[in-house]
């Protein structure tokens, strides 16, 4: 559960991240957790941008609708949430610390640690290591001078860690010994791009922005074919430009990964706001019947986790894996305690040019079993059945792996079905309750046990963050069973938990 | 993926036991073998025959994958380039050929032939250039003469032809040559010359199309070599304004336009340095 929120608001650019990472750096240190969401517009300068940032004493993975504090940089974010507030709730401002211009952030952070009772030193500790300007201190000793104490929050034991989806995912990569990663810049994904380019050098990789998503994912076929691990990022309208490459790869089956992070469509949409609405994308896009992989985490580890299976499987059958995420979990902060699975070993085994007597061909056509193009009728169908083959062997390998996930009252007969970054709010909203959670990891291949648990199911609800319930309509698709009870949020903004449970409360 | 070594012409190195498709009498063919010695000559200069690989588009031009036996991908129209450039960031100690055609660079795939220049990678591209899309039995590219009617365009194409060495040129490429297929002999040379550049080359290769723009088929007498001077940037822009595409008049020059030395793309990275002075790909690299 969840015990304070913490609305963080000003104008892009006041440094309000600065705020919730000072404050969740703090609370972990305290030993809590902490779930930060981020509201912005598509703005640099000026506008207005939030975060919630969450507190609890147990694990958390979403944030709630009214907040216990608001902490404004500008009158603005005063004006737009104060009806947001809980009773009892506070607003702080910055007014009283303007003299300390671009730190007035850390004199905000600071005055919301005294209200917390948490040490001082801690706060120091972190306002020294985080920022070397030396007005900062000051502006923290003003900050928590001008409050007092009102929680008197307990040190406890927990040691967590703190991890947005982007930078999981680039740690999955790594962890698979990536190569080269591909990437135009793109919200929500950009910050992959970024993580993965800050430390190329030593981390023995290469990340490289080419002209363009077509040129990304057929510079990363070729570099693929070569020999290297490869990745492409991007988000709805990238991955839409690269989609004839998509198809490429199932006809010369060169190892691709794709790491699509999904946004507010359709088109430009809400660039920096939260959809689950490409699912149905990922899952078609490309002309031709080919096979591949969709895998969705739904918190950093599990985008650690996923993207190296993604990775595995891609290599190890010359597949198209893409590993779906959206703008909440790529960029919201979690923190978790959990331990990842020892990384699998991606090996490249492959015939590569540059081997002494070996010629390698690898072709868009129709091709036979040197590569070289053919019409011919038999080798078609041949090779159309070999890659019906290859999905049947994807799906048992597969089954190595988490495939879904069952959360919550294992024997509830009430099953929430989810999938993504819907995994917090759900699981926030349901702790206690009687319910199930289905979360479904694997997209495609679909595992067989949905099916089971649906049948042992009274009531079914299936939560998405889309229009239109996608993924019920796979479910229904490979099972047959329809889902009549559908949660659907489409605004751009993710779920909050106490929103997601009085939705549940009406279906009961 | 099985060895295509075993699908060698007997007698013919380099070449695929595969039976050429394209028309009779087409420079294609004469482009296949000017590829196929030049490759053959540098192998005799030291390159090895397994550090080459290509990359091919589609169109009339693509069909040399099959027919050439080097390592490669014949990947999609438009794309050669972006492939080839990934080829080389996957192992910088390839040498990468592009095979493509005016369709192909031109059209399709103009924004990647812009920053193949501006990237400088140490790579080759060939544009079969027959100012025609003939593969799709002849619609007007971007070389084609102004006011050419075609079956897509029956009230003739509007527009002047791209000149696309003065823009290769003022893109950054630091190799710029231009051949006619029907030589032989010549484009072997320019092509082993090309392949030597370390750096962005780029050869566009004048051919006829025979069946669908033969207006394009009277130039011979416009064509003439240029001597081997090195030239600066102004004097090469100039040769390049002596051809218009619009084939009436003018010269034809044929010969490398322009040569000069800047970082590759694969200097400017430390991570490929790294590779190349080991002599290894990111698949041997120890991590």
């Amino acid at each position: 559960m969840v015990m304070l929120n913490i609305l963080v608001g000003g104008r892009a650019g006041q440094g309000i991240n600065k705020v919730s990472e000072i404050i969740s750096n703090v609370l972990i240190k305290y030993g809590y957790y902490v779930f930060n969401y981020r509201d912005y517009p598509s703005i640099i300068r000026g506008g207005h941008n939030f975060n919630v940032l969450s507190i609890s004493d147990k694990l958390i993975g979403s944030h709630e609708s009214k907040v216990d504090f608001v902490l404004a940089l500008d009158k603005n974010t005063v004006d737009v949430h104060k009806n947001d507030l809980k009773k009892g709730g506070a607003v702080i401002t910055s007014d009283e610390f303007s003299k300390f211009g671009l730190n007035a952030n850390v004199a905000l952070s600071a005055a919301l640690i005294k209200i917390l009772g948490i040490d001082k030193k801690v706060l120091f500790d972190e306002v020294k290591k985080e920022i070397k300007d030396s007005g900062s201190l000051d502006a923290a000793e003003a900050g928590y001078n001008s409050q007092t104490i009102k929680f008197n929050l307990k040190k406890l034991n927990n040691n967590a860690k703190i991890l947005d989806g982007n930078t999981a995912v680039a740690v999955g990569a790594r962890n698979s010994k990536i190569d080269i990663y591909f990437s135009y810049p793109m919200t929500p994904t950009t910050n992959c791009l970024q993580e993965l380019a800050s430390n190329q050098i030593e981390d023995n990789l290469l990340a490289f922005q080419p002209e363009g998503e077509i040129s990304a994912v057929n510079m990363a076929l070729g570099a693929s074919f070569a020999g290297a691990k490869v990745m492409v990022g991007t988000s709805g309208g990238g991955f839409d430009l690269m989609v004839e490459a998509l198809s490429l790869q199932g006809m010369s089956e060169i190892p691709l990964v794709v790491y699509l992070g999904s946004r507010g469509g359709p088109s430009t949409g809400l660039p920096t706001y939260t959809m689950q609405g490409d699912l149905d994308d990922a899952l078609r896009a490309g002309h031709g019947e080919f096979p591949r992989i969709v895998i969705a985490p739904g918190s950093p580890a599990e985008c650690i986790e996923k993207t190296n299976e993604a990775f595995y499987l891609s290599e190890k059958f010359g597949a198209l894996s893409i590993v779906l995420s959206d703008k909440h979990l790529a960029e919201s902060e979690f923190s978790y305690d959990s331990k990842i699975n020892t990384p699998l070993k991606v090996q490249v085994k492959r015939n590569v040019p540059g081997e002494k007597g070996f010629v390698a061909k690898a072709s868009s056509y129709e091709h036979d079993e040197y590569g070289l193009s053919t019409e011919d009728a038999k080798i078609t169908k041949e090779n159309a059945d070999n890659r019906m083959k290859k999905y049947s062997e994807i799906q048992k390998e597969c089954k190595k792996f988490e495939m879904i996930k069952i959360h919550g009252k294992k024997d509830s007969k009430n099953l929430i079905i989810g999938w993504g970054s819907t995994k917090g709010a759900i699981l926030d909203a349901i702790e206690g309750q009687d319910y199930k959670f289905l979360q479904v990891l694997y997209m495609k291949p679909l595992s067989d046990e949905i099916k089971k648990e649906m049948l042992k199911a009274k009531k079914i609800i299936l939560v998405e963050n889309n229009l239109t319930g996608q993924l019920g309509k796979i479910i229904r698709e490979k099972t047959g069973l329809k889902i009549e009870n559908r949660i659907l949020k489409y605004d751009g903004r993710p779920f909050t938990s106490d929103e997601l449970k009085e939705k549940l409360e009406e279906i009961k | 993926m099985k060895n295509a070594m075993k699908r060698e012409r007997k007698g013919q190195p380099l070449a695929t036991d595969v039976n050429p498709t394209w028309c009779p009498g087409c420079p294609d063919h004469m482009i296949f073998e000017s590829a196929r010695r030049a490759v053959l000559s540098l192998m005799k200069q030291g390159y090895k025959r397994e550090n080459f690989a290509m990359v091919s588009g589609i169109g009339c031009h693509g069909k040399i994958f099959d027919y050439l036996n080097l390592s490669g991908i014949y990947g999609l129209h438009g794309r050669a380039i972006p492939t080839a450039i990934g080829m080389k960031i996957g192992n910088p100690n390839l040498k990468v050929i592009a095979f493509t055609g005016d369709g192909d660079t031109y059209s399709e795939g103009m924004e990647h032939f812009i920053h193949a220049c501006r990237f400088n990678p140490n790579m080759t591209l060939l544009v079969n250039d027959n100012q025609s899309f003939s593969l799709t039995t002849g619609q007007a590219t971007p070389t084609s003469q102004q006011g050419w009617k075609t079956k897509t365009e029956p009230l003739g194409d509007f527009n002047k032809p791209l000149n696309p060495l003065m823009l290769a040129l003022s893109a950054g490429a630091t190799f710029v040559a231009r051949c006619n297929a029907r030589d032989i002999e010549h484009t072997q040379k320019i092509i082993e010359e090309a392949v030597k550049h370390n750096g962005f080359s780029y050869v566009e290769i004048i051919q006829d199309c025979l069946i669908f723009n033969p207006e394009a088929l009277k130039r011979d007498k416009m064509i003439y070599k240029l001597t081997d001077k090195k030239r600066t940037f102004d004097e090469a822009m100039n040769l390049a304004k002596e051809f218009d595409y619009n084939l009436k008049d003018g010269k034809i020059p044929i010969g490398i336009f322009y040569k000069t030395e800047r970082k590759t793309l694969e200097e400017e990275w430390p991570q490929l340095n790294n590779l190349i002075k080991k002599n290894i790909s990111w698949k041997d690299l120890k991590k």
